[in-house]
Parts: structure tokens; C-alpha cells; sequence
């Protein structure tokens, strides 16, 4: 009985990856937990240069959820090379590197810059859908064109699976995804943030300083569980879940829907141990269900006709 | 490792309309805990709530924490009962450092007067000589005025409306204390922005070194979301500042290096 799974080439120990922006590079989290019984870490995203990201407040809470404005602060690409790439590693998670540009040249650039390292990641997550940046990201996110453009243009550069980070706010995710399926991209991962606002009744200004912000947490489970099963059936690749997992039973129900892995990361703001005890969950789950292998669930639903 | 823990909610005191001492059993954070640091406490809705400790209990194996209501979630966590049960995450952020403090003033205004508490307690116990200087709103407004009494003989307060002490706000008091209290000191302030801002600008004008405890609207208040920011002065030159981690780096901060 085994709840390890696979995306596409990329081998896990188990279907739980901390989402990128929710666990920084790992150092915060691991004095709560053994990362290493996690299946991966997704980077904090980064960027070709250091970004202070948003000015405060950057966090409005919601029913179920939060929205957040962070805006991609991070240290910039060669400081994760030179002092966080290492320390991900050593966490014995699998390493996924989330990279953000403000243009398609910045995507080119530090693929190119990370690619000699490749033996330390297992890959990259292309994040086309930031919503609290102005340029790149979902912008670039948005159209189906640019993105299987942009895919097909860092699929020359590089040998490791590229996964493209969707973002929900879009007509049709499923066109986005086949985007980046034509572009020659290994895997989805699904859903960024929804775009959204909170309102402060006695300023009547937004209470983010970035007006809108990007919403996580449970609200979004039902939404992100309806376009991972969109994208399953849209496209050939495999699909990471992603959006408001908060239990195993989450979990579970992202994987019949058609993901092959998932994310998770807001309930971690919440519980920083809970991705753990999922893991363990889940290995309960399989022994108490005798489920030879988890994976075996992934698109095992049957849709009422 | 750290956890996250189970507590039980053991003796609630209330201070007025919209005000509480919470104690909770945890011998953890009971164990643990430094003034200046704080804890991040369930609630009924979706994030947790942060709060500066306001003093713990080795032997009896508890803390406490003063909560004011300001929105939906403290007014839930005011409607609790003894029993109760809450999550609870701590202690958590940098606190006060009082290594090499000769002796200390501490200002208190608004909720950051039950932080203030623990550090006067502690700086009590170590045998650091303590003049503290609380700002309320009135005399009826003047919470642990009693329990500061008991444990500080230096302690002074404003009032805006008068019925109490010195009317005005702390720097009513602050810009007339005695050479002998001020030379040489250690500032602590917790309380409100502008209040924090007058008295490090008072602090720095009279040479005294100040730390300030700031407040921003957190998340996971163990640094791995950087959505609690401040902006603190860069080191790096060319940069004007950096955005630091309220719960991580912080929430105590040298006056000089904030950006207000």
C-alpha cells in the first residue's frame, strides 16, 4: 500500500506539495514540522531581481479564506541560488522552483540561470498567474497564445518538467491549459488565487493598499475542485491540485477529480503541522480502505448523466 | 519541534465593556514565554488573532493575554467562558532584549499596555530599576492601574480627559521626567503608531536607546506568508528599506531603523 504518486516524470513520496508563497523556501515551517515527509516544497516565486513586493496591509480576511497582496517579495534569483536553493534540498521534500517575470524575457533569463542546477530540482512551476503584480504573470496567464508561446520557447532551454501555474481568473481555464499543453508543458497546476476585494465601511477604501488581492483558504475548494476537473479532461498532461485543502478528504476529492498531486498552503498559515498529519492521514486512509496505490484514484470520477 | 496547542481557557478577568485578562493554561508557553513576544489565538473565524503576552505563570503553568475588541473575532474570543477550548500558536516573534539595561522606561498606550505589564514584571525580577508611563483614554478606562501599582513605584499616568494622573498623552509626562530616570535609560514602547512614533523621536532627541513593538495585520505570525510587513531602514546602501517580518523579525524593532 503505497500513497506515492507521480507527475508525469516527477516522483513523490506522497501527493502533498506545500503551494508556492505559503511556505517561504521551507526554514519557517520546518521548526514545525519534518518537511521531509512532505512529497515537495514549491518555492516563494521568484524573480529575475529583488522585489520588496506591496506596501502593507497586505491581508484581508474573508469567510473560509483570506485575501493577500504580497506582491512577490522575495530575494531575487541568484540569492535563492546562493543561499535557499540548498537549504530546500536538504529538507529531503521534492524541490519545485516557482518562477515569476514581469515579461517573457524574465522567464527565458532565469530558466536559464537555474537550469545548471538541475540535479538539485525536480521542476519548475511556471507562474503565470500572480494576480498582485502589474506586468507578467497573469497577464501573461490569461491568453492561451502567449502562454503556449512562452511554454514552447523555455521548453528549448530546459530538459526539467515545466508545470504552468493557471491562474481561475480567466473565461475558460481549459483553454488555458491546452495552451500550455501545446507549448510542451509536463504538467497544470490548478488554481492560483482568485482576483477579489475587501471593503473597509467606514474609510470606504479596499482595506489591501493594492485595492484588489488574490483569495485563498476553503472558499475556493469548490471552485479550484470544478476546474482541476475541467483541466483533466481538456488536456493529456497531468493536473496538481490546488486550492482551499484543508484535510485528507480534500486531498481525496481534488484526486478523483483528476489531480495527480495536490497543493496546499493557505490552512498551513492557519495550522502549520497540518500537511503533515494529512500525510498521515492519508496513509491510514489507504491501509483502512486497502487501496493498493493512492495514485490509483486520480480521475476515478463518474459524473452523474 | 514546535507545536501547535490545545488550551483551555482558566480564568477570564474583565476590565470594563470591550476589555479581558484571558488566561490559558499552557505550561509551554508558560515555560517559554518573554515579554515583548506574543501569541497567536483561534478564533471563530478562519485566522487565528495575535495578542503580546501579557504575563505567564511557571508554576501554575499559565499566560495570559489582554484582549479589547476590535472586530468580529475578538468580540468572539470576549464571549468565551472558563472551559473553553482554543488553538493556540507561541510564543512567537523576536520580544524585548534586556541585556545590558541599566534601568528602564516603559510606555503603555491602548492594548499595548499588557505587554508593557510583562515587561515591568520581568525587568522587576531581574532588578533593572523600571519607571513606567501609561496613556489611557479616562480614568475609567485605566485598566491594570491596580496591578501596575503593586509591582512598580515608579509608575505615572496620562489621561486625555484629566480624572487621572496627567492629562494629555505620555509625552505630557515624558518630556518633564527627572535627568536621574531618563539619563542613561532603556525605552520600551508598545501602543499605538503615533504614540510609538512621538516617543522614539522624544527617546532619540535625548539620547536614549528605544525599541518599539510594532503591530500589523498578520496571517501566520511564524513568518512564512510576509504579509505583516513594516518598512525598516536598509542597510544597503542606495536602498531606502526593506520590508521586515512584523511576527518574525520583529515585533520589536529599534526606533531608529523604523520607518514610520
Amino acid at each position: 500500500m503505497s500513497i506515492a504518486v507521480k507527475v508525469g516524470e516527477v516522483k513523490l513520496k506522497n501527493p502533498i506539495i506545500l503551494a508556492s508563497g505559503t511556505c517561504g523556501f521551507g526554514r519557517e515551517l520546518a521548526e514545525y514540522m519534518d518537511l521531509g515527509k512532505l512529497g515537495a516544497l514549491s518555492s516563494k516565486g521568484l524573480t529575475l531581481l529583488p522585489r520588496d513586493g506591496n506596501k502593507s496591509v497586505r491581508v484581508a480576511e474573508t469567510p473560509s479564506g483570506m485575501l493577500n497582496c504580497v506582491g512577490l517579495q522575495n530575494p531575487g534569483v541568484d540569492a535563492f541560488l546562493e543561499t535557499e536553493l540548498d537549504y530546500m534540498v536538504q529538507t529531503g521534500a521534492g524541490v519545485v522552483v516557482n518562477v515569476a517575470g514581469h515579461s517573457d524575457e524574465d522567464y527565458l533569463a532565469m530558466v536559464e540561470k537555474l537550469d545548471p542546477y538541475k540535479e538539485k530540482i525536480d521542476a519548475f512551476e511556471l507562474n503565470f498567474s500572480c494576480p498582485n503584480v502589474k506586468e507578467g504573470c497573469m497577464v501573461i496567464g490569461s491568453s492561451p497564445k502567449a502562454i503556449q508561446s512562452l511554454v514552447s520557447r523555455l521548453r528549448k532551454l530546459t530538459d526539467l518538467p515545466l508545470w504552468v501555474k493557471l491562474t481561475p481568473n480567466v473565461t475558460s481555464v481549459s483553454e488555458t491549459a491546452k495552451g500550455a499543453e501545446a507549448g510542451g508543458a509536463d504538467a497544470i497546476v490548478a488554481i492560483n488565487t482568485m482576483l477579489g476585494m475587501a471593503i473597509d465601511i467606514k474609510t470606504r477604501r479596499p482595506i489591501l493598499h493594492n485595492n484588489t488581492g488574490g483569495l485563498s483558504g476553503p472558499c475556493v475548494k469548490p471552485v479550484a475542485i470544478r476546474m482541476v476537473h475541467e483541466i483533466y479532461d481538456a488536456v493529456k498532461i497531468p493536473v496538481v491540485g490546488c486550492g482551499g485543502i484543508s484535510t485528507y478528504e480534500d486531498v481525496l476529492e481534488f484526486m478523483i477529480a483528476g489531480a495527480s498531486a495536490v497543493e496546499l498552503g493557505t490552512i498551513s498559515l492557519v495550522h502549520p503541522t497540518r500537511p503533515v498529519e494529512i500525510v498521515n492521514d492519508l496513509e491510514q486512509y489507504v491501509k483502512q480502505n486497502n487501496i493498493e496505490g493512492l495514485a490509483s484514484l486520480t480521475g476515478t470520477l463518474e459524473m452523474w448523466r | 519541534m514546535k507545536s501547535e496547542y490545545n488550551v483551555q481557557l482558566v480564568n477570564k478577568r474583565v476590565l470594563g465593556d470591550t476589555c479581558a485578562v484571558l488566561t490559558f493554561s499552557c505550561p509551554e508557553i508558560a515555560a517559554e514565554g518573554r515579554p515583548g513576544q506574543f501569541i497567536n489565538l483561534s478564533c471563530s473565524k478562519f485566522l487565528k488573532r495575535p495578542f503580546g503576552i501579557m504575563c505567564t505563570d511557571k508554576v501554575s503553568g499559565t499566560f495570559s493575554i489582554g484582549v479589547r475588541k476590535v472586530g468580529k473575532g475578538t468580540e468572539q474570543i470576549l464571549t468565551a467562558n472558563e472551559g473553553d477550548q482554543f488553538t493556540v500558536l507561541g510564543p512567537l516573534g523576536n520580544g524585548f532584549d534586556f541585556d545590558g539595561v541599566g534601568k528602564l522606561i516603559l510606555v503603555g498606550g491602548g492594548t499595548g499596555i499588557f505587554p508593557i505589564f510583562f515587561a515591568a514584571e520581568y525587568a522587576s525580577e531581574l532588578g533593572i530599576p523600571v519607571t513606567v508611563v501609561n496613556g489611557y483614554r479616562s480614568k475609567a478606562d485605566a485598566f491594570l492601574y491596580e496591578d501596575f501599582s503593586k509591582i512598580t513605584e515608579n509608575f505615572m499616568v496620562t489621561t486625555d480627559s484629566g480624572d487621572l494622573g496627567i492629562k494629555g498623552n505620555v509625552m505630557a509626562c515624558l518630556s518633564e521626567l527627572d535627568k536621574a530616570i531618563t539619563d542613561g535609560a532603556t525605552c520600551f514602547v508598545v501602543g499605538p503608531g503615533i504614540m510609538m512614533q512621538k516617543v522614539s523621536e522624544w527617546a532619540m532627541a535625548n539620547g536614549l536607546s528605544c525599541y518599539v513593538s510594532l503591530e500589523q495585520r498578520m496571517a501566520c505570525g511564524i513568518g512564512a506568508c510576509l504579509v505583516c510587513v513594516c518598512k525598516i531602514k536598509a542597510e544597503q546602501e542606495g536602498k531606502e528599506f526593506v520590508h521586515k517580518r512584523c511576527c518574525k523579525d520583529g515585533p520589536v524593532f529599534r526606533a531608529e531603523e523604523v520607518i514610520w
